[in-house]
């Protein structure tokens, strides 16, 4: 904090922890706004949300999973296949004739989508909580699992690409408009009753902060593990649903680099990729960051390559930022 | 005119919210031991922290051999001639020795390292020393005091003039803090000078020529060791004149209500049986390595018995994790606190609700305010000195971190508390809290495991003493049969 003096740049420091993130959403609209005016625009910013629901809902998820000290990169794989199952169904009950899906399926697939994400998640937990694991073990074991959901996911529809069967019905509805903001939301207002509100959620919390002093204070840590990654599992497992019923089609690649785009909007939202801080609310805001900067360079035509490179910049500045507040955080301990 | 190796001057140093350091001056001749004692929070690790360039005074000068000079960090202190050993162990676990010692400095034959030459200047640097572990160890194979011999051995390579060592027997046993003892004075001869940090006064008076008692920041006096007694130490460092007697007052003891049979960990510790009753506090000593913590561990589920039984107010029990230990109204306090005992990034209140989170809930959800309202109250009950409970754990002296581990097993109301080294590294001041808390929770009906490696804390505190050596159970010692000969008789026997 050169030249200024200790209690004003910690004062700076605090704010921008607390309110940087918005900060940034702010910036990135005005800057897009004002080369192109369209940016702002209601049906673009409804855009934005919308397609990055889903991204939001497989994000949540991640964030319980980083939040216990962990990760869960297996969940592409398992949006793939909750998507070609859900594909499969809903065409298989849908009236060819007049083209229209039947509600009870599109009701019925929601259950399975998220079924298929809770067994995912199960067999993730228990592993990783039988090996007593932690980041590192979950990043093995949730590879993995990638590769073997995945190839589920190719063996369910034998590799081919699944387009939708019917021009409308309920399931039809869940992408369009606001709904999939809504269910985002709805899952975001969950999660975050389960993660400050419940044991669990508190127990969750210590395990990533500190595995040995969670197990030393009586927390069943294998439990504990196994049901965040459930969680995850199934937040994923909906994403696959939502997104099928968004682009009219499913294929086993659906799902592929959400482990990233999940990843990198929580470490971009402020969860400490150590474990054991953030919350769903910084979490959300992490999904708006990415989707306002995506779109943002989308409207403004950067081509694809220069937008790789700076998703992955803004992913590596979310960490290095991190790790910059919390010596911040520790320099305000007294000693 | 003396010889003085380091003079600081006035230096003072502050934190945000506190002054860490007031205009403290502290002077050190060359080859003399010089004892730094002070309360936790006295300011003996951050006046340190300054000599080694870790922290940067906010005024004040540093003069080394006479001339005036500034540290900018630990490698400049370390090229000045000035070597730190903190008590935290800071070695890598999974190299050998030698790699510790010489690990930014290994000796390279054209590009490669030449192991053949770095181990045998490491196995002869042990050897001079008389250590009795081979350069090639793996650290951790090492035992805690071991690592310590390596850490001091790492520090000396250097050739450094004055050693700061800060509270280094803290994880020795008896035997091997003599040998390390021998080694401070032979170096002492050699021409080294230490600042020696330590909450132990026998080992002051020992070893020290000149000690320095620091108190809120500021020196309070400093003298050779002889003109002063340990009162007189103890009234300096606490601003107030303790009462340094264990407060033990023994109460009515009551039925059993823990009894461990043949309590056995493969390779570990083998068929212990012991009974503990109400209202008594039972001692467990032995050397370290012992099985001491590993007993406490597998009666609370940590690390589960692989054979033998536990009772519980009569009713033979399973407890296989951690969770059935505080199931059954078991609760371990652990040795290592800032590891294992709190999280120290979570607030007081966090730290405490976390072992009974029922406690807190109404309905199915956890409520925000019956929690403050609870952890308030044991935060008040526990006397911890904390400028408000959203505090974070890392923030709080060792002593009121202590009593905020205590708070944490009491909210979950468990009538089975074992303490493992519940004083370690905490000041006297705040000893006598914890030995006059463990009183009041005697009293009110708890049944109370003491482990300790301070002999006359163990000795001072239990109404029976068990003493363990090799993981086995050596015998059981009554108050009045309990003597430091008897005791170290039956821990050294095995």
């Amino acid at each position: 904090m050169k030249g200024v003096s200790n209690d004003a740049g910690r004062k700076v420091v605090g704010f921008l922890r607390e309110w940087g993130m918005i900060l940034l959403i702010l910036v990135i609209t005005a800057v897009a706004t004002m080369i192109r005016p369209v940016f702002l625009s209601g049906r673009n910013i409804l855009n934005i949300l919308r397609s990055y629901s889903t991204i939001g809902i497989a994000s949540i998820g991640m964030a319980y999973t980083i939040i216990g000290g962990g990760m869960d990169l297996s969940i592409g794989s398992t949006i793939s296949l909750s998507a070609v199952v859900t594909m499969l169904i809903i065409n298989a009950t849908s009236n060819v004739a007049e083209r229209v899906c039947s509600p009870y399926a599109a009701v019925l697939v929601l259950f399975v989508g998220i079924a298929i994400g809770a067994a995912v998640g199960l067999v993730n937990g228990a592993i990783i909580a039988v090996v007593n694991g932690r980041m590192g073990e979950s990043f093995i074991i949730t590879f993995a699992m990638q590769i073997v959901v995945g190839a589920m996911a190719q063996a369910v529809v034998k590799g081919q690409f699944q387009a939708a069967a019917y021009k409308s019905g309920l399931f039809k509805e869940f992408g369009v408009g606001v709904v999939p903001v809504i269910f985002f939301l709805v899952v975001a207002a969950i999660m975050q009753l389960i993660l400050t509100r419940t044991q669990f959620g508190r127990n969750l919390y210590f395990l990533g902060a500190n595995m040995k002093a969670a197990k030393m204070a009586g927390i069943r840590v294998g439990q504990v593990r196994t049901i965040s990654h459930v969680l995850c599992g199934m937040c994923a497992g909906l994403a696959g649903v939502l997104v099928v019923s968004r682009v009219n089609s499913a294929s086993v690649l659906q799902g592929q680099g959400y482990e990233l785009d999940a990843m990198a909007c929580v470490a971009i939202g402020g969860v400490s990729l150590a474990g054991g801080d953030g919350s769903i609310l910084k979490t959300i805001l992490g999904v708006l960051v990415l989707g306002f900067l995506l779109t943002a360079l989308n409207i403004l035509s950067v081509q694809s390559n220069a937008q790789l490179i700076v998703r992955g910049v803004v992913i590596i500045a979310a960490v290095i930022l991190d790790t910059v507040n919390k010596k911040a955080k520790l320099r305000e301990v007294r000693k | 005119m003396e010889d003085y190796i380091l003079q600081m001057k006035d230096i003072t140093k502050t934190f945000p919210g506190v002054t860490a350091l007031d205009s403290v001056s502290l002077d050190v001749r060359r080859g003399e031991v010089h004892a730094l004692v002070g309360e936790n929070g006295a300011g003996k690790s951050t006046l340190m922290k300054v000599l080694n360039g870790v922290h940067q005074a906010d005024s004040g000068e540093i003069w080394l051999n006479g001339e005036k000079t500034t540290i900018r960090n630990t490698v400049d202190a370390r090229s000045k001639g000035i070597g730190l050993i903190f008590h935290e162990c800071n070695l890598i676990n999974t190299l050998s020795v030698a790699e510790n010692i010489y690990i930014n400095r290994l000796k390279n034959h054209r590009g490669r390292v030449d192991w053949r030459a770095v181990n045998s200047d490491a196995q002869s640097l042990l050897d001079s020393f008389g250590f009795n572990f081979r350069a090639t160890d793996k650290v951790e194979a090492l035992s805690a005091a071991q690592k310590q011999l390596v850490e001091i051995t790492k520090v000396l390579s250097y050739g450094v003039k004055l050693v700061v060592m800060d509270e280094p027997t803290s994880s020795l046993t008896t035997g091997e803090a003599e040998k390390l003892f021998g080694i401070i004075r032979e170096l002492k001869a050699k021409g080294v000078t230490f600042i020696y940090i330590s909450h132990k006064l026998d080992e002051i008076f020992r070893l020290a020529d000149r000690v320095t008692v620091l108190r809120d920041g500021k020196v309070i006096e400093t003298r050779p060791v002889g003109e002063f007694t340990t009162n007189e130490i103890i009234e300096r460092m606490v601003g107030r004149s303790v009462d340094t007697e264990y407060p033990r007052k023994h109460c009515e003891i009551g039925e059993v209500v823990l009894k461990a049979e043949n309590i056995t960990r493969e390779g570990v510790i083998r068929n212990i049986s012991f009974e503990l009753h109400r209202g008594e506090i039972l001692g467990f000593a032995g050397l370290v390595g012992s099985g001491r913590t590993e007993l406490a561990e597998a009666i609370f589920g940590a690390e589960p018995c692989t054979s033998g039984t536990i009772e519980v107010k009569g009713k033979r029990v399973s407890i296989r994790s951690t969770s059935e230990g505080k199931a059954n109204s078991i609760g371990l306090l652990t040795e290592d606190r800032k590891e294992t005992g709190l999280v120290l990034m979570y607030d007081l209140i966090r730290n405490i609700t976390v072992t009974n989170l029922p406690r807190i809930r109404k309905g199915r959800l956890l409520s925000r305010k019956r929690e403050m309202e609870l952890a308030d109250q044991y935060i008040r009950d526990m006397d911890v000195k904390t400028p408000s409970n959203r505090q974070l754990a890392m923030n709080l002296s060792g002593g009121n971190q202590q009593k905020v581990v205590f708070a944490k097993w009491l909210f979950s109301d468990v009538d089975i508390l074992i303490l493992d080294e519940p004083t370690r590294g905490i000041d006297v001041g705040a000893k006598h809290e914890i030995y006059l808390l463990m009183n009041k929770l005697a009293e009110e009906g708890k049944a109370i495991i003491m482990i300790s490696s301070e002999l006359p804390e163990v000795l001072g505190m239990s109404d029976h003493v068990i003493v363990l050596s090799g993981g086995e159970k050596m015998g059981e010692l009554s108050r009045e049969e309990a003597t430091p000969e008897a005791v170290m008789a039956m821990a050294v026997a095995n």
